[in-house]
């Protein structure tokens, strides 16, 4: 089985962002930068899958400059039981939106034949949710978004997903294209031995060229980054006891809020 | 001047809400700038979804009636919203960031090469559409343009409000031009969630515990207050991750996003993380025995107390206006 996990480097979520007004490009200088946490559900399933099946082969990719990803995917990735890593890295995809970022993506996989494409459901710094189930529909591929669980079977696989109200049970042939949440596995963490091993797996790298594409352009633009819309200030509700505080509450919400 | 196009998801019968707040917000932008809303919609069995499209503003209706649309299936709602598309030219596609929205938006702007935004919380026309949203865990706002023919654009439930200012929408129907045999990936049962548990995307009302509330033992406390509510019931990682609730309950960057007329975090900190899933509430209520907590940074009431003497209280007080 051939697996390929695509993960991106995103700025940890602790990292401060104050703005006083609208800007037009956001300062990154200060971000740690770290992997996207729901690529790591990726990450984990693909090994996860490897172990079990005792045999295949797991290539990671990723699309953002070799100097910055490196450890990532060292430390995340190959340390952790992935076998080799294709990492685009082309300055012309500075700021490329989904769709190109897919475009590119569908381009390094079409190298291989794979039998399973894994991706995170989201990045969690642009939210997006779009980019792994966009390169299912450039590779021709099907997908299933957002599984809570997975089971394979010979040349198909049955993926849950949760719903509104529900779990809606997919049943897909392979090659597929699946996006991995929370609640599938519980990633594991990279071994200091492992690490120094992972220093020797193979990485590539290459750009848009080597590919044997454009760069393609994006389809969307960020205008401006704007503070969030500033909430009320907080009503503090004191009273001489904590039922007192909670009959007042309800009534606020009642007659003032107007919510219940 | 656009023509838009708001997709009106049904689900297991039920019409999303979020396809008549998508329609109210579409309508004030034809109002403002000229252009049509239109509503499509893609059912099996008979459909009665014009009264209430027109109500809430859309010009037309364009529905298209297949036995496949029984039960959703990525690659089919794909191929008939690409016809419609292709056929009828909107310049802007709306579908709502639910479950199914988030599946198909993707898939079909991939289809359309359409720029493609997800999980709006404001849409405004300057000489093209501006599309704004949350990034960064909701720490800022991006206005994002499009370029292209059409965009496909994801709106977050509840991000915007009803209206019912609209009269009688024109019916019409489309051809979906499906191909069955496209269909790889299929949705082979749907397991449906216990009677009476209400989904937290969708609620009006969220109650949400951390861990304040010191054991998996007491998050019925939190449940008997969502119960008095008539709310969902959240949770934050700490609890979930220490396996006091299921993870379907968790809200926040690693869980879901809701954005509920009210958010009660009880014994809840506020670490951004959290914030990142509910902070678009349109009223938040904060319990937490620490004055000094960062949940009361973006809450609208507080009550800095135990949850233990406060929750048992607020439920009952709940309960008395409820009965009214
Ligand atoms: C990558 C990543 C993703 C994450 N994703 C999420 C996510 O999706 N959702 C999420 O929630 N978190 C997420 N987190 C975790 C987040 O950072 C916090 O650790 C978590 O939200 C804390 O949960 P808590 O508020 O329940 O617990 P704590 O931070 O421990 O807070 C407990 C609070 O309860 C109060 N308290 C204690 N006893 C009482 C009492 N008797 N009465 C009243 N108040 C009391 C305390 O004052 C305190 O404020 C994520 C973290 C990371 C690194």
């Amino acid at each position: 089985m051939k697996i390929a996990v695509c993960v991106k480097q995103v700025p940890d979520s602790e990292s401060r962002i104050n703005l006083s007004g609208p800007v037009p490009e956001l300062d990154t200088s200060s971000f740690t930068m770290i992997i996207n946490p729901y690529d790591q559900y990726a990450v984990e399933e693909a090994v996860k899958i490897k172990e079990k099946l005792g045999d295949g082969e797991i290539t990671v990719v990723t699309v953002g400059a070799e100097a910055r990803v490196r450890e990532m995917i060292k430390k995340d990735c190959l340390a952790v039981g992935c076998d080799k890593a294709v990492v685009v890295d082309d300055a012309a995809l500075a700021g490329a939106d989904s769709f190109a970022v897919a475009q590119v993506l569908a381009a390094a996989l079409k190298r291989e034949q794979f039998d399973l494409v894994l991706f995170g459901i989201k990045a969690i710094d642009d939210d997006a949710s779009q980019v792994g189930i966009m390169t299912a529909e450039l590779l021709g591929m099907p997908h299933v978004g957002y599984i809570g669980d997975l089971e394979l079977k010979d040349g198909a696989l049955t993926a849950k997903r949760e719903i509104e109200g529900g779990v809606e049970v997919v049943d897909s042939p392979t090659p597929c294209v699946l996006t991995c949440g929370k609640g599938l596995n519980e990633p594991r963490l990279p071994s200091l031995p492992n690490i120094m091993k992972a220093g020797m797996k193979p990485v590539e790298v290459l750009d848009c060229a080597g590919l044997g594409v454009e760069v393609p352009a994006s389809l969307t633009e960020v205008k401006q980054f704007a503070p969030p819309p500033p909430r009320g200030e907080c009503t503090m509700i004191d009273a001489e006891d904590p039922a007192a505080a909670a009959r007042e509450l309800a009534r606020a919400l009642h007659e003032d809020a107007k919510i219940i | 001047m656009p023509n838009i196009a708001v997709f009106i998801e049904q689900r297991a019968g039920q019409i999303k809400k979020v396809a008549w707040q998508m329609l109210s917000e579409a309508r004030k932008l034809t109002d403002a700038h000229g252009g049509e809303v239109w509503g499509v919609h893609l059912h099996a069995a008979s459909c009665n979804v014009n009264e209430d499209a027109g109500k809430h503003g859309a010009h037309k209706v364009f529905t298209a009636e297949a036995a496949e649309f029984d039960r959703y299936d990525s690659e089919l709602w794909t191929q008939a919203m690409a016809a419609f598309i292709n056929e009828h030219k909107p310049d802007v596609v709306l579908v709502g960031s639910t479950a199914m929205g988030k599946d198909l938006a993707p898939r079909l702007a991939a289809r359309l090469k359409a720029a493609c935004v997800s999980d709006a919380v404001g849409l405004s026309w300057d000489g093209g559409l501006v599309v704004r949203r949350p990034v960064f865990a909701g720490k800022c706002y991006a206005d994002v343009a499009t370029r292209g023919d059409v965009a496909v654009v994801g709106i977050r439930p509840n991000a915007f409000a009803l209206a019912e200012t609209g009269g009688a929408a024109e019916a019409a129907t489309f051809s979906p031009g499906l191909d069955a045999g496209a269909a790889k990936a299929k949705v082979s049962a749907v397991e449906t969630a216990a009677a009476g548990q209400i989904s937290l995307t969708e609620a009006e009302v969220v109650v949400s515990g951390g861990r304040g509330i010191k054991g998996p033992e007491n998050y019925a406390m939190i449940e008997k207050l969502a119960e008095a509510f008539g709310a969902a019931s959240g949770a934050s990682r700490a609890i979930v991750d220490a396996g006091w609730v299921d993870y379907s309950h968790q809200v926040g960057q690693t869980g879901k996003t809701v954005a509920p007329n009210l958010y009660v975090a009880c014994g809840i900190s506020g670490a951004i993380q959290h914030l990142a899933g509910m902070s678009s509430s349109k009223c938040i209520v904060a319990i937490n025995k620490d004055a000094a907590a960062p949940i009361f940074k973006v809450a609208d009431y507080g009550i800095a107390g135990d949850v233990f003497e406060v929750l048992p209280a607020l439920t009952e007080a709940v309960q008395e206006i409820k009965k009214g």
